[in-house]
């Protein structure tokens, strides 16, 4: 690891870098503190920016964004009780409070450090346990990478909806998308009905501006008119932490850091998972869980930290087996893959410097979310309050341009738009768009794997129980499917429950 | 024209549609999964030699699709038979109609920009529709929005050198 660090340090602290992980962290902190606008359709938006750039500028641009979107979600959070992300939820249940109880810059803070905290706890996780797994990934033949491929397909299906059987209905179809354009294997065209516009296949980023960014403005149908305002003179407390508070946030935000890096590495379950799963155990350890929805130091410090230490942890999968942990980091494999970088211990190897340069600039991410969150949270605060008739068209005409660039074509923009009916059917269908993305994401490596095992073998399926490997996946995924719908069953049967009376 | 569109608008508000999502989506992706089947020989060729050709992996997926869409279904023609309560999804005929007005505005950008092959008429079009859309009355909301579209085509096209 040692030889790596340094040329890598070398290729990171450029002035180039340092200005493309400021202007990613700025970006993501306004985007994700205006509610409804969230982290995966910042990315997506400004996927297409990172085209001409190299690997390493590219990356920190867009970690910048991923990271500083877990803070500014806080933001609206806290100042108008509206998450400006979904992980934001649990940040709102104790930060609006403190926020009324006229502590509006102390909740800020409180969020920020605690969101600096778990950002670079989960960074050095990246940096000490992703080339480990990387080495263990080495050792996977086809089978077994294909084993890999349906053990994270069948979390994301399982987890990202209210039912695993649509899930996996999603993820069939993401998958089959994929399929589209020439056959990895033989070059044979497959489902190009005559265009020969699909010979070359559906770019990733296209699909993913009308699955998630095109259909979130249709979305704007079932809003309701009305503006947000924010009273900014709610800003204007001292932001005063006590010694006693810093000391209460302590525990907190180490154990929200450990939970944040230990969910964000299942593939499928994110920073919300996170963030609940930790404010919850906050409160069961708490001596103070009677402050909890009021205004608690312990409950925004818990949610804050894991759901920014969730961020490097789902690179690790990404990075290591070609799996992405959550949505947004799905984005950023195509941003890795233009630049040549195909994940796997490879990666870690010939490419070592620019992964090793990638990894350390994670941590320089979340050091200048702190000194921008220090600085501009005022800025972040005020943007909470641009209204939806002015952001609308914005976001459409960047999503159109976006479109456009990837292949300088309109034929992308029609695509886009599809997309975008398409997931407005499936919404309409309670269908989660998640494991299409994932399908679309690991259709080409699923493909490969399945069919080269299966060549491998004369086409005899025992292939797939042939290692030890293979078996210990197979336990994986049942053992994944066992949990998944236990929970699922609890839900229901909750829900069934008649309520108790008071 | 804005009293008769409030007039559709109340109309429609009450007016919903309560689908069974899982039925629906069984029979909608069972049927799917035949029509791709049966479109697989046209559009998949393959070559007689190869152990495993291009249609295996798609095969699978409509078979394992298929599967879950007749586990839906039989899970749900069990409940109709026990009388026990289907999840539905209620469809707002206010909320689509209002989808449908803003899917025909990304349309309609599109096909402006299509035809002038030239983006920024496209992007203010798109600036303007929305702000009636919202029916913003706000004429300092417009020079900001059309100045802004103007901005992000001009961003494109002179400092990343895309050309449209």
């Amino acid at each position: 690891m040692l030889q790596h660090i340094i040329p890598a340090s070398g290729l990171l602290f450029t002035l180039q870098n340092i200005l493309w992980i400021n202007i990613g962290v700025f970006i993501g902190a306004v985007f994700a503190a205006i509610p409804g606008l969230t982290v995966i359709l910042c990315v997506i938006l400004f996927l297409p920016v990172t085209y001409s750039m190299s690997a390493i500028p590219g990356m920190m641009f867009l970690l910048g964004i991923y990271c500083a979107g877990g803070y500014g979600g806080s933001v609206s959070a806290i100042l108008i009780n509206t998450p400006g992300t979904p992980h934001a939820a649990a940040t709102m249940l104790d930060g609006h409070p403190l926020s009324k109880a006229g502590r509006t810059k102390a909740a800020l803070k409180i969020a920020l450090y605690a969101s600096t905290f778990g950002g670079i706890f989960s960074a050095l996780a990246l940096l000490f346990l992703g080339p480990q797994v990387a080495k263990l990934a080495a050792q996977l033949g086809t089978p077994e990478c294909f084993m890999v491929c349906v053990f994270g397909l069948t979390i994301i299906a399982g987890v990202s909806g209210k039912s695993m059987v649509r899930g996996i209905i999603a993820a069939c179809l993401g998958l089959l998308i994929s399929c589209i354009g020439s056959d990895p294997m033989t070059s044979y065209d497959r489902f190009t009905f005559g265009v020969n516009r699909l010979y070359l296949g559906l770019d990733l980023a296209v699909c993913l501006i009308g699955l998630f960014a095109l259909v979130e403005i249709v979305s704007r149908a079932e809003q309701k008119p009305g503006e947000l305002h924010m009273d900014t003179k709610k800003m204007h407390d001292n932001g005063a932490i006590t010694k006693e508070e810093y000391k209460r946030m302590a525990r907190p935000t180490i154990m929200g850091s450990l939970i944040g890096v230990l969910v964000g590495i299942i593939p499928g379950t994110g920073a919300s998972e996170a963030s609940w799963f930790s404010y919850s155990q906050a409160k069961s350890m708490s001596k103070h869980p009677e402050e909890f929805g009021h205004g608690s130091v312990e409950g925004v410090a818990a949610a804050e930290s894991a759901n920014n230490a969730v961020t490097g942890a789902t690179l690790i999968p990404l990075l290591t087996l070609g799996i992405p942990g959550d949505g947004t980091v799905a984005i950023m494999l195509s941003a890795l893959m233009i630049n040549g970088l195909n994940p796997g211990l490879s990666l870690f190897t010939t490419q070592g410097d620019i992964m090793y340069a990638i990894m350390l600039g994670l941590i320089l991410v979340n050091i200048f979310m702190l000194l921008q969150g220090k600085i501009l949270t005022p800025i972040f605060a005020k943007v909470v309050s641009i209204p939806q008739e002015i952001l609308t068209p914005i976001i459409v005409i960047f999503c159109f341009a976006g479109a456009y660039s990837v292949n300088k074509n309109y034929f992308d923009v029609c695509v886009a738009l599809v997309f975008c009916v398409l997931a407005w059917i499936l919404r309409k269908l309670d269908m989660p768009p998640v494991p299409i993305l994932l399908g679309l994401v690991l259709g080409k490596m699923t493909e490969t794997n399945f069919r080269r095992a299966l060549l491998i073998s004369n086409g005899s399926p025992k292939i797939f129980v042939s290692s030890v490997y293979c078996w210990i996946f197979i336990g994986l995924i049942v053992l994944a499917v066992g949990t998944i719908l236990r929970g699922k069953i609890k839900d229901r049967k909750a829900k069934a429950a008649p309520p108790k009376e008071e | 024209m804005k009293g008769k569109m409030d007039k559709l608008g109340e109309k429609l508000k009450g007016k919903e549609i309560r689908i069974p999502v899982d039925l629906t989506v069984g029979v909608v992706f069972f049927l799917f999964a035949v029509v791709v089947m049966l479109l697989m020989p046209s559009q998949v060729a393959v070559s007689e030699r190869d152990v495993v050709n291009g249609r295996a992996f798609p095969e699978l997926l409509m078979w394992l699709m298929m599967a879950c869409c007749a586990g839906l279904v039989i899970k749900e023609i069990v409940k109709i038979v026990r009388k026990q309560p289907l999840e539905y999804k209620t469809i707002n005929l206010l909320v689509e109609l209002k989808a449908l007005i803003i899917i025909a505005i990304l349309i309609i950008t599109y096909v402006l920009c299509r035809v002038t092959d030239l983006f920024v008429v496209g992007a203010v079009f798109c600036a303007l529709a929305f702000l009636i859309y919202f029916r913003c009355k706000k004429p300092l909301y417009y020079v900001i929005t059309v100045g802004l579209a103007v901005g992000i085509w001009a961003a494109f096209r002179f400092l990343l050198n895309v050309r449209f």
